[in-house]
This record gives structure tokens, sequence and C-alpha cells, in this order.
């Protein structure tokens, strides 16, 4: 077993990674592309937002951040299931809560050492407007917004520690 | 087809429904579905329930998906009864202890419908 991930620094860290796992998670579970955007018509940063949080523990900790608007949030949703949504109830927060759960794993299972050695925690679910999220001094922080149809959502993994 | 049960155990109401949705497409289309959102529900379901496969989370609280498995082969719940596990976490080792456990079949979300269908319909196949 691999005691240190510092040797696969540039693996871990690769924003490739972040990439082929919101592919993979949006085209197999909800059956659509998603393009990165370097400007987004619909601000994620809406008046009501949704945040789901997976922390990662082992040799790397840190988190994978999901956030959304809460239109987006309806969409997501609502493609998963096949049901329609017209409010973030429950099951909506439980969709987009798995939605990042499937994100952390896809994320960490691209490095196998990660993969081995990485859990992750159970999804936390905020609701709100105008908050952000604070990590001091991040050993590094990958982030994109992301796009499919006139939906935009942002994911980000913050690794605060790594082994 | 006869009636199938089926047990799905995700603390996940979304997922379970997937899950279903996703037998319902492999051809399982008498399905009776059981539903557990821990492993302490899912041991409870079993003791009052006869079902024909099982396919379960490894990440939820209160008792994980393996330490559900552990205790449903110790407590001789559904013995012969095939078990997938359905779950984010893919390395080897996850796999190798969910095999341990007594697991018959690994499925890694995201996945597909037709995934799903090529690892359930050996399983109940064989049963």
């Amino acid at each position: 077993m691999t005691q240190s991930l510092r040797e696969s620094m540039h693996l871990v860290s690769d924003p490739a990674n972040l990439q082929s796992s919101v592919e993979e998670v949006f085209n197999l579970m909800l059956g659509v592309d998603c393009q990165i955007v370097t400007q987004t018509t619909q601000d994620p940063r809406e008046a009501e937002t949704i945040t789901a949080v997976v922390g990662f523990g082992g040799l790397l900790s840190g988190a994978c951040v999901f956030r959304s608007g809460s239109s987006t949030a309806l969409k997501i949703a609502a493609r998963l299931t096949g049901m329609e949504f017209t409010e973030m109830d429950d099951t909506v927060k439980d969709a987009i809560g798995e939605i990042c759960n499937m994100l952390a794993g896809a994320w960490k299972g691209k490095v196998p050492d990660l993969s081995a050695n990485c859990g992750l925690s159970i999804p936390a679910v905020i609701t709100g407007s105008s908050y952000n999220i604070h990590v001091q001094a991040p050993e590094f922080r990958l982030h994109h917004t992301y796009r499919f149809d006139d939906a935009a959502f942002e994911v980000t993994i913050i690794c605060d520690g790594l082994q | 087809m006869s009636e199938m049960r089926v047990l799905i155990v995700d603390d996940s109401s979304v997922m379970r429904k997937i899950v279903e949705r996703a037998l319902r497409q492999a051809g399982l289309d008498s399905l009776v579905v059981l539903e557990a959102g821990s492993g302490v529900e899912g041991l409870e379901a079993l003791k009052t329930n006869t079902v024909q496969l099982i396919l379960s989370d490894i990440n939820m609280p209160s008792m994980d998906g393996l330490e559900f498995l552990r205790q449903m082969r110790a407590q001789k719940l559904a013995d012969g009864v095939p078990v997938v596990m359905i779950t984010t976490e893919s390395s080897e080792e996850h796999v190798k202890q969910a095999i341990l456990a007594g697991a018959q079949g690994y499925i890694r979300k995201p996945f597909t419908a037709e995934q799903v269908k090529e690892r359930v319909l050996p399983l109940i196949a064989a049963a």
C-alpha cells in the first residue's frame, strides 16, 4: 500500500480528472453532456442556492463541493429521478447530495492510490443564499463552472491535507 | 416471469428509486421492492420478509453496507440470496472487502441500466 500521495501530486491535482468525472456522472446518470464555461449566463449564486459537500479523509483530506442555483438543482433532480419538482424539497436535496457523492467517488477513482486510501463522508447539503466556503491554505483547489442546456453549476475539489 | 422480491438498501431514497428503475429496465417487470435506509433497517426487513435479491450501498450512516452484509450472514438471514453492492467506492480493496463479506456482485456509481442488467441477471439465473 502506498503511504504517501506526495509523489502522485501531479496526478491527484490534474484538472482533467475533475472534467472527466463530471462528464461521467452527468452523462451516465442524467444523459446530458456538460461543457466547462468561463462566463455563465446564469449565475450559480442566484438568490437561492444549494451546496452539497462530501468530505475526503485518509491520505488526502478535503472536500468535493457542488453548488448551483435552485433552478439548476430542480432540473438535475428531475433528470435523475424522472419526476418534476417545483421547490427544493427533501428529494431534490437528496438528489444533489448523491450527485456530489458520485462526483467525489469518480474523482478519487481516477488515481488508484487515492481510490484505495481515501474515504468519503456522507453528503451534507446546505441551502441558503450569499455564503462562501473558506479553506485556509489549501494544498490545491480545482474549480470549474459547467453548463448543460441553460443550467449552470460549480464543482470544486479542495485539498487541505495530503500525506 | 414470477414475482421477484428485491431488497434495496441505500440511505438515499433517490438512489433507491434509480436502482429500482434500472432493475425494471433490465426486464424485471414483476418486481416487488422492499426499501431500507440503512443496514439496521435492512436487517430488520430481512427478519420478516423473504427476498430473492439484495442490492446495497456501502457508505451509509449507523451501519454501513459491509457490516450489514456481515451481520446478515452471521444471523443467517437471507441464506443463499445473492447480494450486489452498489457504491461510489471502486478500489480493489473495497471490492475485496465486499466479496469477503459475502457479496456476489459489485456495481460502481455512476452506473447505467445496462450495467445493472449485466451484473444482476446472471446472479438471478444462477440462484
